[in-house]
């Protein structure tokens, strides 16, 4: 018990001087995390609405494909895009392994399939009668989209949120494609671990309780954005 | 002879094996006031859905008359997008090149018809039921609908809210209106009726 409470005080510590590795690394995890999420969001959510007016076995196998896609594991994610960007790969002459570009590319590809299934589902279960008002009172097809965005915006910023929450915490694809490099492409949970192996559990511990703190403040912003309208 | 708007000839939608609307020939032409009558579960919403264009998996003919027309279905429980009044009752008319104001200008008139002038910015999934039909209708005339099909538009309306209604419809005599009502209606006059019987 001694030990834990020694790292928790030298984590508040840490946190108190604005340890620069710490907060180096936080920002880090929340711009990469950021600009994944804005790629993805995107093309996700627009690909959700796209599914959720299509009918047929096609468009319902690729809702269970893309609903299975969101189990897949951080680091075999991590080892395909390794694939892609190393040297040898398809992208390799684009020198992106190793660079802050290659976890933001991992995430992307982490985030997609979450925004693609909760935004399919959460335009799914309207009320039919907003399609079919939309329909028939003979609005573009952009401002139907924009409708059914503003309708099922609760299940959307859930959505959104999650797929952000899922990144900034992410582990195996920092690891494997970002490589951990100090001052380059450290994030939060990665420092997390490298910290905590080296025995600088403060540290360690300082930096979990940030990922903690990323994880309360995205989950208050769930709850805020998504309460229920009193108007 | 006017030309139909639209034609229907042996028409018969079945669900589940069961035969749930029937209709033998009706044709509504531009300015008609049709009403279509019958019980409960004789096919009347069906029927509307049919001429709306939102239901297509049925026997026989549904044909439109020389060219594409402006068809809004209102349903039985209209349906309240987000927003307020002004924001639903112009739905129809947004991105079609009118300013601001020109749009609230426009709903404001049809609004007022509808005996709704207080309500313009309240949102309008807090008005009553009666208040919302009335919001749905102004929104569907707000498209300019060439054939207006509205559900039991005077189930939950008081006598003024019933007034109101045939003030709105009376105001586009071109238009081509056709309602569901299990009985007696507020437009009676200087209409037809087509009775609809409940397939056996």
């Amino acid at each position: 018990m001694a030990f834990f409470l020694e790292g928790l005080t030298d984590a508040v510590q840490a946190l108190l001087r604005l340890d620069p590795q710490v907060y180096e690394a936080a920002w880090r995890s929340v711009w990469v995390s950021s600009l994944a999420l804005l790629l993805a969001g995107s093309v996700g959510v627009p690909v959700g609405i796209a599914l959720a007016r299509m009918s047929g076995p096609r468009a319902r196998l690729l809702v269970i494909a893309i609903r299975a896609s969101m189990a897949l594991p951080t680091v075999f994610i991590g080892i395909l895009c390794y694939g892609l960007f190393s040297r040898r790969g398809p992208l390799g002459p684009f020198d992106l392994l190793y660079t802050p570009w290659a976890i933001v590319i991992g995430e992307l590809l982490l985030a997609l399939p979450i925004l693609i299934s909760l935004t399919h589902g959460a335009i799914a279960a309207l009320d039919p009668r907003v399609a079919e008002t939309l329909a028939t009172l003979g609005v573009s097809r952009w401002q139907r989209c924009c409708t059914y965005v503003s309708e099922a915006r609760r299940g959307i910023v859930v959505a959104v949120l999650s797929a952000y929450a899922r990144c900034v915490t992410e582990l195996g694809i920092a690891i494997i494609v970002g490589g951990n490099i100090k001052g380059r492409t450290r994030t939060l949970a990665t420092a997390t671990a490298m910290e905590t192996g080296m025995g600088e559990f403060g540290r360690g511990l300082a930096m979990g309780l940030l990922l903690l703190l990323t994880a309360l403040a995205i989950s208050f912003a769930v709850g805020y954005l998504s309460r229920e309208e009193r108007t | 002879m006017t030309q139909s708007l639209i034609s229907v000839q042996d028409l018969q939608v079945v669900r589940k094996g069961r035969p749930i609307c029937s209709v033998g020939a009706l044709d509504i032409a531009p300015g008609d006031r049709l009403i279509v009558q019958g019980a409960n579960g004789s096919g009347k919403t069906t029927l509307l859905r049919v001429l709306a264009g939102l239901e297509r998996d049925y026997h026989g003919q549904c044909e439109l008359g020389a060219r594409e027309i402006r068809r809004v279905y209102v349903h039985q429980s209209p349906c309240m997008l987000r927003g307020t009044v002004l924001d639903n009752v112009t739905m129809g008319l947004r991105g079609n090149g009118h300013s601001r104001h020109d749009l609230r200008a426009h709903a404001g008139r049809l609004v007022e018809q509808g005996g709704l002038t207080s309500l313009l910015d309240t949102p309008a999934r807090q008005l009553s039921g009666g208040e919302q039909r009335r919001v749905a209708i102004a929104r569907a005339l707000a498209a300019a609908p060439e054939l207006l099909l509205l559900d039991e538009p005077f189930a939950d309306l008081d006598a003024d809210g019933g007034n109101a209604v045939c003030c709105l419809l009376a105001s586009r005599p071109e238009m081509a209106v056709v309602i569901a009502a299990p009985g007696d209606t507020p437009l009676e006059k200087h209409t037809r009726i087509y009775r609809l019987v409940r397939s056996a």
